[in-house]
């Protein structure tokens, strides 16, 4: 059965100017059921990790909060998202401007065929940004830890670098638009080990700066990462399966004392 | 030997023949082209025109006809291409697609006397270069659709998202982020239409006329001269020389041939090596 909206999935513990106020959320495409009933607070300056068996509409939840799912024909999202307290699925919202604000990292690696200069100056560059272009580059680099390592072939192809600098890159790229928010949608898991612990390093700086939301399939790379995570699972039967939001807290408090939901999910092979 | 090496030499051998297949013909008929021009091919050929057995006034009409081809075609057909790979959905994109493919089987000699009918005698532009780019225009529109919708589609969806994902306007992605990896298939795509264009001769006999001085720039009311006018015209005079000038006209058609395959080659260098690295 589904849990009627402001079950347990909702938090009792209300904050003051979060960054994102999410209220009885609900996606599908076509005829499919996505998600639905999610209410969920994202706090800033802080790492909230979306956690959840593949088909549990993690990922959806996240191309929601920039609306990113404007690019999929036949997505429909109902419910209410607040950013900064604007609703940015109200007819006046401007999705451009809130993905400046909201910037983004893909699962994969996706630098343009251009220079490493290019990849990080195009944005600001389209935007009307004309001078300081080379302070913004070298910061937005410095910020995603590649200064050191590309700062001598800024003019080369962003496909010679490894793919972990790759996905910093894209970091590096979504930084220097300057946005409030980072949502990155497993952005270590096309990496190797180390480049993955790069790119958690990395994360831990950022939200001195950013409020960071991030998908991942990895517990423990929640558990290590995270200060608050959300946990998703798919609920219903064959036919009406939509992902759903079970639990969600401080990740410590998540981590130490599992719902029965959860554990549940975890014993039957589903999950973790 | 054995029998795999027999079916792997059998295999190559065919593959080798098909090869040849496809290849001799273009070559013979180079050859015999240029073969049978033999007699009058010098550099006068490019400075006397077509009343004088020369076929300068044809050359600079073809590749008169030919910029107008680029500029018109090449305008509206990438424009038409992009909106269908990026902005057309559904029931739009389906006529319109439908539309381009019915245009691109439309045999060319009636393409001519539609433009005929309708400009040359129903606008009353008299035989003109308006009305010749027109019709070439319409022939050749449909190939500059298609590449152009392929070559967007092609490239990898990661790159849209990744460009969006930062903000930029739907504008700003195609042009910036979507064209350039696409430029060297759009490129092929504007080369094999005006490789069309230059050996066609259906549109433009009931459009343009035939002229013995140079092309004028006016665009309406004046006849302009082309090289496939001067071979099928040649070719039906008696007399070795007229054949060879014939043959003359075909040879420099297939030199300006070559000379869009080269020059699209080097435009979308640029780009293909940017793009060479891809691994999305």
């Amino acid at each position: 059965m589904p849990e009627p909206p402001g079950g347990p999935a909702r938090e009792p513990d209300r904050v003051a100017n979060p960054a994102f106020e999410i209220a009885d959320l609900a996606v599908s495409y076509g005829p499919r059921v996505a998600l639905r009933g999610v209410h969920l607070t994202v706090r800033r300056h802080e790492v909230t990790a979306l956690i959840g068996p593949s088909g549990c509409g993690k990922t959806t939840f996240l191309r929601c909060l920039n609306r990113m799912n404007d690019l999929v024909p036949g997505a429909r999202v109902s419910g209410r998202v607040d950013f900064e307290g604007e609703p940015i699925y109200a007819p006046t919202a401007r999705p451009i401007e809130i993905r400046r604000r909201v910037g983004m990292v893909f699962q994969r690696p996706n630098p343009f065929p251009k220079s490493i200069y290019d990849n990080v100056a195009i944005a600001p560059r389209l935007a009307g940004l004309r001078r300081g272009l080379n302070e913004l580059v070298e910061e937005s680099l410095t910020r995603a830890a590649l200064w050191e390592e590309v700062k001598d072939k800024l003019r080369e192809s962003a496909f010679s670098l490894s793919g972990g600098q790759q996905q910093r890159l894209c970091i590096a790229r979504a930084i220097a638009v300057r946005p409030e928010v980072l949502l990155m949608d497993e952005p270590a898991s096309a990496l190797d080990p180390v480049a993955t612990y790069a790119i958690e390093e990395l994360i831990g700086q950022l939200k001195r700066d950013y409020t960071i939301v991030i998908v991942t399939h990895n517990m423990q790379q929640a558990a290590r990462i995270s200060d608050r995570t959300a946990f998703f699972t798919v609920e219903g039967t064959d036919t009406e399966r939509a992902g759903v939001l079970v639990e969600v807290g401080p990740t410590a408090k998540i981590f130490a004392n599992p719902s029965e939901r959860r554990k549940e999910d975890s014993i039957s092979g589903r999950f973790g | 030997m054995s029998g795999r090496r027999l079916r792997d030499w059998a295999f190559w051998g065919l593959c080798g023949l098909a090869m040849l297949g496809s290849a001799a013909p273009a070559v013979s008929v180079l050859v015999s082209v240029v073969h049978q021009a033999a007699p009058v091919l010098d550099w006068s050929l490019l400075t006397r025109r077509s009343n004088a057995g020369g076929i300068e006034n044809a050359v600079l009409g073809t590749l008169w006809l030919l910029l107008g081809v680029l500029v018109l075609a090449g305008s509206i057909g990438i424009g038409a291409g992009v909106y269908l790979a990026e902005l057309a959905t559904g029931r739009v994109a389906r006529v319109l697609r439908f539309g381009s493919e019915v245009l691109a089987g439309m045999p060319s000699i009636v393409i001519g006397y539609i433009g005929y009918v309708t400009m040359v005698v129903g606008l009353h532009w008299g035989y003109s270069y308006l009305a010749g780019v027109i019709a070439l225009s319409v022939l050749v529109l449909p190939y500059i659709v298609k590449t152009t919708e392929v070559a967007l589609r092609q490239v990898p969806s990661a790159l849209r998202e990744g460009a969006v994902g930062l903000g930029m306007a739907h504008r700003q992605v195609i042009w910036r982020i979507l064209l350039p990896p696409a430029a060297p298939a759009v490129v092929s795509g504007v080369v094999v239409a005006l490789a069309i264009s230059t050996g066609e001769l259906a549109p433009l006999l009931f459009t343009v006329g035939f002229t013995d001085s140079n092309p004028s720039l006016a665009p309406l009311h004046q006849q302009v001269p082309y090289l496939t006018s001067v071979t099928f015209t040649d070719l039906s005079l008696p007399g070795a020389r007229a054949h060879a000038t014939a043959a003359a006209a075909g040879a420099a058609s297939l030199a300006i041939l070559v000379l869009l395959i080269l020059l699209g080659r080097a435009l979308s260098r640029r780009s293909r090596l940017a793009t060479a690295q891809m691994t999305l």
